[in-house]
């Protein structure tokens, strides 16, 4: 199975090249569009890696092969679980950075071509999540809730997600529950949701015109055990009595060429019938050909209790013209990718936030002791550190400043177990990646923290002698001048400066730690001309006060000078970059 | 033929600045960016004039002023470049002959100035 899978795999993914290498990068000269070709690199080695490398999970090697069947097919389903597993966060990154190129100005040739990227990633990755469903569910990874839930709002919100699929063309979408249904109910309702959107959603792709029709009804009722019919009803092209039998095998869409025509693995009805099952559900369809199909399922539910039930939140409107909403929020980003640094650094900066990106706890814990930090994005599942320990020692800290700032966690895989463990730990939310921008945004606003209290970086410093904006500010208007308006001598200049910048931050770094405070303070000298060149007079003013501190002794005060050198000194070049830029320009 | 000037900063930055204005003014640059060289230059040729920062590696500014004056007995002018705030610096410079003292950050424009009043003297 997983061979015919990962040959699927592969031909999406040369899809995507193809894409990929049609999409004219040099016409486009944005950083992003090397990101996102490097992202689709890493992320096709990465696959490459595992399916060729007779060392990985060698379910392609000879030896193998020999193997008892039992056996391969559990190495096969932790191979699947693995390389999905790996391949979601290069994934994310080619999806993110399109979005990011969208919003570039693009001329519509190149508008066309990224929304290519857009559909072929996006398929690859539903096709990716399917296969690791498949693979959960069959290997009895999965584990199941049972929560209260509002039945009611739930089949308004599988409704309304279908309607967004259907919006152009000549269907109707029909909702019928019967009033015996409980409103309240007790069991797993992220799976209902999947199961209801599966079916609807193969309904959508089959039906051409005329009507889908969801129905809902309670078919028996004991105390507080019920059995809930569903039924999904459509005018589609319907399905053969013979193809009826073997539908529920995986990778057996009724036509050899219907996956050709409509797209889709072929696992949707087979992730379906599996979760019914071990919900101790029953599933049947019915179907005339070019009449249409019903399919219905029943499920027992225990009745639920009002009062536990989560309520909705209100959606958030995150259109664009709402991106003001995080203006001057304050996000501290525990990831170590790089890529998805950028990305979220990027995506974040464009909503107005102010963002720390950290991988190590020490100077993260130190960020937010000193800084006002609204909310910490925290990733998971970094190489080199466990976010659900950095998450701990956060909320374990001893001053309520640190510890009561909203965590977001974020992870490309995210188990029952990790949710619980969140929740011990005191994690606020969660999202699932690749999430979308709409996403990231209602979850920040969802959290970020209104009233802040913090006390500001002046006072921890005891000494206020910093405007903290000042900064990151610079003005180049001289310095063209100087160079009596040539722009290239400006750009060679500004080369030389961020050099500087750099082995200034190396050299600290080396003299802090065995505290050489005279070697510190000769860089930091050295360094003060070109901040004064490019009128970054706040920044002048921190590497005078860092002279100064070394001058005077104050090993701790360099330390602590330093860390905000070094958060904002990117926001500084940034800025320099943006001036840069407009002067090129002009 | 432009008037000849030694540069001598170990500031790569304020360096470029500096040697692309005098280029511009006329001037025939020679850049070094440590007292060694610098030292070694002159050893071979005498400039119109020197411009130096008081730091620099091996061979400091007032190093500099004390070996062209008293060790090569030459009057070449000699433009000192230093941070302001520093009394001392700018006493001893002038003690051992230097010319001109200009306080960072240096505006291209009136370093360009004050070279063009020591060599036209």
């Amino acid at each position: 199975m997983s061979i015919s899978k990962t040959k699927n795999l592969l031909g999406q993914l040369s899809q995507l090249e193809r894409t990929v290498s049609e999409f004219s990068f040099e016409e486009l000269n944005a950083a992003e569009a090397k990101e996102l070709k490097s992202s689709f690199d890493i992320f096709r080695s990465s696959l490459e890696r595992h399916i060729y490398t007779p060392k990985s999970d060698l379910i392609f090697s000879k030896k193998k092969e020999v193997c008892a069947t039992e056996n391969q097919e559990i190495s096969e389903k932790q191979f699947i679980t693995h390389v999905s597993h790996e391949i979601r966060t290069p994934l994310n990154s080619i999806i993110g950075y399109a979005n990011l190129l969208k919003e570039e100005k693009l001329t519509r040739g190149q508008h066309k071509k990224v929304d290519a990227i857009q559909f072929a990633s996006n398929t690859l990755l539903k096709l990716i999540n399917e296969v690791l469903e498949y693979s959960k569910l069959s290997s009895g990874n999965n584990n199941f809730e049972t929560v209260d839930f509002n039945l009611h709002s739930l089949l308004k919100d599988v409704m309304f997600l279908c309607e967004t699929l259907i919006l152009d063309r000549k269907i109707e979408l029909l909702i019928d529950i019967d009033e015996n249904v409980p409103k309240i109910i007790k069991g797993d309702p992220s799976k209902l949701s999947q199961i209801l959107l599966n079916l609807l959603g193969n309904s959508v792709k089959f039906v051409h015109q005329g009507f889908i029709k969801l129905e809902v009804f309670t078919k028996e009722q004991v105390n507080n055990e019920c059995l809930i019919e569903f039924s999904v009803a459509d005018t589609g092209i319907g399905i053969s009595k013979e193809k009826i039998k073997t539908i529920f095998k995986g990778y057996t869409q009724a036509e050899d060429d219907t996956s050709k025509k409509y797209g889709g693995t072929g696992l949707g009805l087979t992730i379906t019938k599996e979760i019914i099952d071990k919900l101790n559900g029953e599933i049947e369809i019915d179907s005339t050909i070019d009449c249409g199909t019903t399919v219905m399922f029943r499920m027992p539910y225990a009745i639920g209790n009002a009062t536990t039930a989560p309520r909705k939140s209100s959606k958030q409107n995150t259109k664009k013209k709402n991106s003001g909403l995080l203006a001057g929020t304050e996000i501290l980003v525990f990831e170590d990718n790089i890529m998805n640094q950028h990305l979220i650094v990027e995506q974040l900066t464009k909503w107005g936030c102010e963002v720390h990106v950290d991988v190590d706890l020490d100077k993260g814990l130190y960020l937010l002791s000193s800084r006002k930090i609204d909310l910490i994005l925290m990733d998971l599942k970094m190489p080199n550190q466990n976010g659900f320990e950095v998450s701990k020692a956060i909320r374990d800290h001893k001053n309520s400043k640190v510890n009561s700032v909203p965590i977001i966690a974020f992870s490309a895989d995210f188990t029952e177990q990790d949710s619980k463990e969140c929740q011990e730990i005191g994690i606020n939310d969660f999202l699932l990646k690749p999430y979308t921008l709409d996403d990231l945004m209602s979850t920040i606003v969802k959290h970020k923290k209104l009233n802040s209290e913090h006390t500001d970086f002046a006072s921890i410093l005891q000494k206020p002698m910093i405007e903290l904006k000042e900064t990151t500010v610079v003005n180049l208007n001289n310095l063209l001048k100087d160079c009596f308006g040539e722009i290239d001598m400006l750009n060679e200049l500004l080369k030389l400066f961020k050099l500087n910048a750099i082995e200034f931050i190396g050299n600290v770094k080396v003299h802090l730690k065995t505290e050489n405070l005279k070697e510190i303070a000769l860089s930091a000298h050295k360094l003060k001309a070109g901040f004064a060149m490019i009128k970054a007079d706040g920044m002048r003013k921190l590497i005078v006060e860092i002279e100064n501190s070394c001058k005077t002794n104050q090993p701790e005060k360099v330390k602590e000078l330093y860390e905000i050198f070094l958060n904002d000194y990117p926001l500084l070049e940034e800025n320099l970059n943006i001036e840069l830029d407009k002067m090129n320009k002009k | 033929m432009g008037k000849n000037v030694l540069l001598a900063d170990d500031d790569q930055l304020l360096a470029s600045l500096l040697n692309f204005r005098l280029k511009k003014g006329g001037y025939t640059v020679h850049h070094s960016v440590n007292g060694k060289e610098v030292k070694e230059y002159l050893e071979n040729t005498m400039p119109d004039i020197i411009v130096s920062d008081i730091m620099m590696p091996y061979f400091s500014g007032i190093e500099l002023i004390d070996y062209v004056r008293n060790e090569l007995k030459s009057n070449t002018p000699i433009i000192i470049i230093s941070s302001a705030g520093n009394e001392q610096n700018v006493l001893t410079a002038f003690e051992l002959g230097a010319n001109d003292f200009i306080t960072k950050p240096v505006s291209p424009t009136e370093l360009l100035v004050r070279i063009a009043r020591e060599i036209d003297k």
